[in-house]
């Protein structure tokens, strides 16, 4: 199984960890790719996309034409990357003036945008059957003791007619991918709930969101181990956040925030040394007191 | 906003609404039927001056000014769920990355915004990645052996957002940062 690795900003330039553990879980589960050479920013779904449709759509195509040339399909690791170029392949597939105008620009460059490669996310694949039992087999330390709350964001699954992946409102890929590496994934009122990240211009948005959802959380009857996140902002956002909530009021907010890929890659048995699993402002010493490591 | 601001008739663009739904994807900005379910679902529906169903509203009553003069058209955060859940299929978040589009043709950008594109236009990524930066960066993804990032081609990023109209802001952007 061979994709084009699209990694976007985020997850290479400041989260480098992550990147490391979705490498490691890949090459366990025998996924290979090929990196994007000269690939950019996706570009981002929030700023580019509210500034100029075209220029978004056409340096998104842009993104797209070199996974066309190695012939392979898109894999994403971030959830904006993923929403942005599942988006300007669903659109220029549907809409032809959109096709052209974006054409007639980078024909002047000498690329031509076809069409020709899928977008996916590693929540999609991974929640496929086939491979959750892949990943079920290479489990080495099954993480049966750990709650587990997931944060699927809003731009893994909605909007649906764009993404046509899981269900937008009732969505279960992570919960699958939980579940097959013998953790057990919570259900809880704010599951749902947006992090508030792409709020750009009210801060207090996002500070409000983070704590509703992590409140709600530290007040479940279950005592809840952590929290993964398929996108940096997301995972960032919450864990940033509740730690200055921590600091500023009286409220004790410690739910560990990692990314998904760091998980599997614990159950997969991947020598933590190599994960940075402490690189975050709520450390998990709980949770990797309880495993062992 | 405290002052009931009234609008003659004759004031009102009524184009506006056509402005809008001749754009990709925004057809449907026509079908709203006011049922209210976008603003109830709206993740930032207590922060904004207009909820989602008055500035559909707004729009096709055609308070142009109004509506691209709205915090509630930058306020977004992108959730999706007014689009998700629209029984008459608007496409609301959409519609409003449009109106965001309308109201930088007229010079209403705020800075968070031009400040992203002047990154991206100077870096090709969305976070800086020259000098001091780059430096740090690599060595960090080196220690994690971690491949090295070939970075992005910015003859031609920068070219697109010439090309498709963003060239002005970035020099505002620069001239921004002094």
């Amino acid at each position: 199984m061979e994709f084009a690795l699209y990694l976007g900003c985020t997850i290479p330039l400041k989260m480098p960890h992550f990147e490391k553990a979705f490498r490691e879980i890949s090459e366990i589960l025998g996924i290979t790719y090929k990196e994007m050479e000269g690939a950019g920013c996706c570009p981002d779904p929030v700023a580019t996309q509210s500034l100029n449709i075209d220029t978004w759509l056409t340096l998104g195509a842009r993104n797209l034409a070199i996974a066309e040339k190695l012939g392979l399909d898109i894999m994403t690791v971030c959830s904006g990357c993923y929403e942005t170029l599942k988006t300007v392949y669903v659109l220029l597939e549907e809409n032809k003036a959109a096709f052209d105008r974006v054409n007639a620009i980078l024909g002047k460059l000498g690329i031509e945008y076809k069409g020709t490669s899928k977008v996916l996310h590693f929540a999609e694949l991974f929640s496929q059957d086939e491979m959750l039992e892949k990943i079920k087999s290479k489990v080495v330390k099954p993480l049966d003791s750990l709650n587990i709350a997931s944060h699927y964001g809003c731009h893994l699954i909605r909007p649906s007619k764009i993404m046509q992946f899981d269900d937008p409102e009732r969505p279960e890929s992570m919960d699958k991918i939980l579940r097959a590496i013998g953790a057990s994934p919570l259900e809880f009122a704010a599951k749902l709930e947006c992090c508030g990240f792409c709020a750009r211009l009210q801060d207090e948005i996002g500070m409000n969101l983070v704590e509703e959802k992590m409140t709600e959380l530290k007040d479940l009857d279950k005592e809840v181990d952590g929290m993964v996140a398929v996108c940096p902002a997301c995972a960032t956002q919450y864990d940033r956040k509740e730690k200055m909530i921590s600091r500023k009021s009286e409220k004790e907010l410690d739910i560990p925030v990692l990314y998904l890929a760091e998980l599997i890659a614990i159950a997969f048995g991947v020598d933590t040394t190599k994960l940075a699993l402490k690189q975050r402002a709520v450390k998990p010493t709980k949770l990797m007191e309880k495993l062992k490591i | 906003m405290s002052d009931k601001v009234v609008k003659q008739a004759k004031d009102l663009d009524n184009n506006f609404r056509y402005e809008i739904s001749e754009k990709i994807g925004a057809k449907s900005l026509l079908k709203c039927i006011q049922c209210g379910v976008c603003s109830s679902g709206c993740t930032v529906t207590e922060y904004v001056d207009l909820q989602p169903h008055r500035v559909v509203a707004s729009c096709l009553l055609g308070l142009r000014d109004e509506v691209l003069s709205s915090n509630a058209i930058w306020t977004c955060s992108l959730c999706h769920r007014c689009t998700e859940r629209c029984p008459k299929n608007v496409d609301y978040s959409f519609i409003l990355a449009l109106l965001r589009n309308m109201a930088v043709k007229e010079g209403n950008v705020p800075i968070e915004y031009s400040a992203t594109i002047n990154t991206i236009y100077n870096n090709g990524f969305v976070i800086p990645y020259t000098g001091g930066m780059k430096t740090t960066i690599d060595r960090r993804r080196n220690k994690m052996d971690l491949p090295e990032i070939v970075g992005p081609n910015l003859d031609e990023i920068q070219f697109i957002i010439k090309e498709t109209g963003l060239g002005n802001l970035i020099k505002k952007a620069e001239e921004d940062e002094k």
